[in-house]
């Protein structure tokens, strides 16, 4: 029953999009007008094109995101069986976290979070 | 229970305290004086070797994720032992890089995951083991971040290692398809030779030999041996490719031992196409460190001859063979790094008339040479004819008359080397290098080694004895 | 065929088609965000067989993680909007032979081994199971691959910080 119900809401989804669309795109006035392909409201004309190159330290910062999104996909399942466990669980966690806490400090000491 | 679990599990606990101390001397800003900071290092070394000899009783523990043998505390303290020398070698280097700490944080982090890999009696734990042991290698490839070589060496690594590891999960996760378990022992039980098995068998085998460099997987091998910094090429080329050959042993004879008529014939053409690839491209290399890769790769197509031969007498010979290896290979990069470190040399017709300039080095560098190439007074010699008797075991005689034609093929490169550094006129004259004392340290234990090792005996008695055992 | 089967194919069609569809087109960001589709369709396999917790880590480090990164590193390179050269045809030719080579191999050994059906019943997937296998030291082992883990991931920060941070000239 679960599954049908999963299906039907699929399709619902689907076609709820897609009737929105296409509905929309049927139905609509289409007058071109230069001033619609502006940048929205006020500001300089922009210059160049949209794809820029970034620099390398935003690299730094999603990849220490990323250790730390790690962490916390072990974090949970300890946390929902901390209570159970108990004195062993926390010392294996303060084990896991200091480990990981030494390089967060190593990090920002070599200024590799500082903007840059 | 904790205290039980800190003396068994004494080489990782040791080498992860290590790092966390690196860690804090690094935060304390005691690295900004890198003598002192390399001091302090190199005691701490000495202890982590020296630690090593303690007896340790075999064990098991966290059921039977982790167990510990003599064999394997063996294989440790080997692995140990080329980080000490290496580290002692690279002294110099160490210190003018600026970054002494991180240097020892990856490395150290790296070891640990050999130890963890060594010790495995899981395969999720062999692949986290074997993934800790190579990610730092990557950064430690691309350490010197002025040199444009360097990168790409550490590029090449990440990426090679990076799909070895993807085929070697692909064949993980087959096996665990066919067998229901990723324990070891569970895995020895039910596993029985079917399409199935032989697939996920034949992916695991490619994950290994990238990391091994085999032919056909030995493509990064060369490129990032030349562009990384020699330490580093040392650490890959000895301690790195060591310990995989370890586990690759363990691995190959227990988990996969019901296998063993499939993978006689693959283990016995790959070693045929690596000795030979590996002799015949090292014969045309100008640069020493690409030789010597090619060297590496050929050595491990002799090891796998050794391994071909299926017995405790293949894991005898592998061990003793590694050991000589190890230190024959140490002097080489050693001597290596100390004239490119002062002079910028790194080719072969670089060191035409060394002799004239620096006999000393010379004299290594040859002895070092012969020992790879197996003439006689050298323990190389011992060691290969103990993994070609270890061969014989399967009775598979063409492996043994291609390894013959290779042995003959070897003696050749490694002469022309001998050849330039004796017998050629140099064109330049090569300054005489200044000897730093750790480095003659470390070039006469590796002299002694690959002198005394071959007439030792006794060595190769307490491999044997330990590894019968199991 | 019932209900779930058909949502099975649904969610692995979409995960084939946006994989397909990211190795083949020749702008390297579209590539990324048709992966992130396909990662999320993976997780809806998961969904699937009832592994809700494997599902979540798979939108939480997959989707929320490192499709970030690869967007990030595309956003490195000064042609991240420019379109991939045509690959030679030569090439083409290769690696569709080398594809399908390997698909066939894969398959015909998916068909020819008889996979034991279990009686047991299913493994617990729900997070409570998995943190009790993760910390229990007595009764699982998996303590000890958990604490190794943060080494790995410390390795990996410093490495990452040795490569990207200049070192600082005094």
């Amino acid at each position: 029953m679960g599954s049908v119900s999963i299906l039907l809401l699929m399709f619902c989804g689907f076609a709820f999009a897609a009737l929105a669309i296409g509905l929309g795109n049927k139905l609509s006035l289409k007058r071109y007008n230069p001033e619609k392909g502006e940048a929205y409201e006020c500001g300089m004309e922009t210059q160049g094109t949209t794809w820029v190159q970034f620099h390398v330290g935003y690299y730094l910062f999603a990849l220490v995101f990323l250790l730390f999104d790690v962490e916390i996909a072990f974090l949970y399942p300890w946390a929902v069986v901390f209570k159970e466990i108990g004195m062993v669980a926390f010392i294996e966690i303060v084990f896991f976290v200091l480990v990981l806490f030494l390089g967060l400090l190593y990090a920002h000491k070599k200024k590799a979070l500082s903007w840059m | 229970m904790i205290n039980e679990s800190i003396i068994i599990m004494r080489f990782e606990w040791l080498i992860s305290l290590m790092i966390v101390v690196l860690f804090i001397l690094n935060l304390m800003g005691v690295d900004k004086k890198p003598e002192r900071f390399m001091n302090i290092v190199n005691v701490m070394l000495i202890i982590n070797f020296v630690a090593g000899f303690i007896p340790i009783k075999d064990g098991y523990l966290f059921q039977g994720f982790y167990h510990t043998t003599a064999l394997i505390v063996l294989e440790k303290n080997i692995l140990n032992l080329g980080l000490l020398l290496i580290a002692f070698s690279a002294k110099q280097w160490i210190i003018e890089s600026k970054r002494p700490a991180e240097f020892f944080m990856l490395m150290f982090s790296s070891v640990l995951g050999m130890y963890v890999m060594l010790s495995s009696g899981h395969i999720l734990v062999l692949y986290l083991g074997l993934e800790l042991s190579s990610l730092p290698l990557a950064a430690l490839a691309a350490f010197n971040t002025d040199s444009r070589k360097s990168s790409e060496a550490g590029v090449k690594y990440i990426l090679s290692s990076a799909f070895s590891t993807g085929i070697t999960l692909f064949g993980i996760s087959l096996l665990y398809g066919a067998v229901g378990n990723l324990g070891f022992d569970a895995i020895i039980q039910h596993i029985h030779e079917d399409a199935l098995t032989l697939t996920a068998f034949v992916f695991i085998l490619a994950g290994f030999s990238f990391k091994m460099s085999i032919v056909p997987f030995h493509m990064w091998t060369a490129d990032v041996f030349e562009g990384a910094p020699t330490p580093v090429t040392n650490y890959l080329a000895v301690v790195s490719k060591g310990s995989v050959i370890f586990i690759f042993i363990t691995v190959l004879y227990t988990v996969f031992g019901k296998l063993e008529n499939a993978w006689l014939l693959a283990i016995s053409v790959l070693s045929v196409m690596s000795m030979t690839v590996g002799n015949i491209f090292a014969l045309r290399q100008q640069n020493l460190k690409r030789f010597l890769a090619f060297s590496s790769i050929a050595q491990v197509g002799f090891v796998l001859v050794g391994i071909a031969g299926a017995s405790n007498m293949g894991t005898d010979s592998v061990v003793y063979f590694l050991v000589i290896y190890l230190l024959s290979n140490i002097a080489l990069f050693s001597i290596v790094e100390a004239i490119s470190d002062e002079t910028g040399k790194v080719t072969i017709s670089d060191y035409k008339g060394l002799y004239k300039s620096n006999p000393f080095y010379a004299i290594i560098f040859t002895v070092a040479l012969f020992s790879l190439a197996g003439v006689p007074p050298t323990a190389g010699f011992f060691g290969k004819l103990f993994l070609l008797t270890s061969g014989m075991g399967s009775g598979m005689y063409v492996l043994l008359g291609f390894a013959t034609i290779n042995l003959v093929l070897s003696l050749y490169t490694y002469l022309r080397v001998v050849k330039a550094m004796f017998i050629d006129k140099e064109e330049e004259r090569m300054p005489i290098i200044k000897k730093s004392l750790l480095t003659n340290f470390v070039l006469a234990v590796c002299l002694i080694g690959i002198i005394v090792l071959g007439f030792a005996g006794v060595f190769y008695q307490y491999i044997d004895s330990i590894s019968s055992q199991l | 065929m019932s209900a779930s089967t058909i949502i099975f194919y649904i969610v692995s069609a979409l995960v084939l088609v946006f994989g397909a569809m990211s190795v083949f087109t020749r702008k390297i960001f579209r590539a990324a965000i048709y992966l992130l589709f396909s990662l999320i369709g993976i997780a809806g396999i998961y969904i699937l067989m009832n592994m809700d917790f494997i599902a979540a880590l798979q939108v939480l480090i997959y989707v929320g993680g490192i499709i970030v990164l690869i967007i990030f590193s595309i956003f490195l390179t000064h042609q991240a909007g420019d379109k991939l050269p045509k690959p030679l045809f030569k090439r083409i030719v290769a690696g569709a032979s080398m594809a399908a080579f390997g698909l066939i191999v894969v398959l015909g050994v998916f068909y020819k081994t008889a996979f034991k059906v279990t009686t047991e019943a299913g493994i617990d997937h729900s997070a409570r199971s998995i943190g009790r296998q993760m910390l229990d030291y007595h009764h699982h082992g998996y303590v000890y691959p958990f604490e190794i883990v943060s080494f790995l991931l410390l390795a990996a920060l410093v490495g990452c910080i040795v490569i990207a941070v200049k070192i600082q000239k005094k």
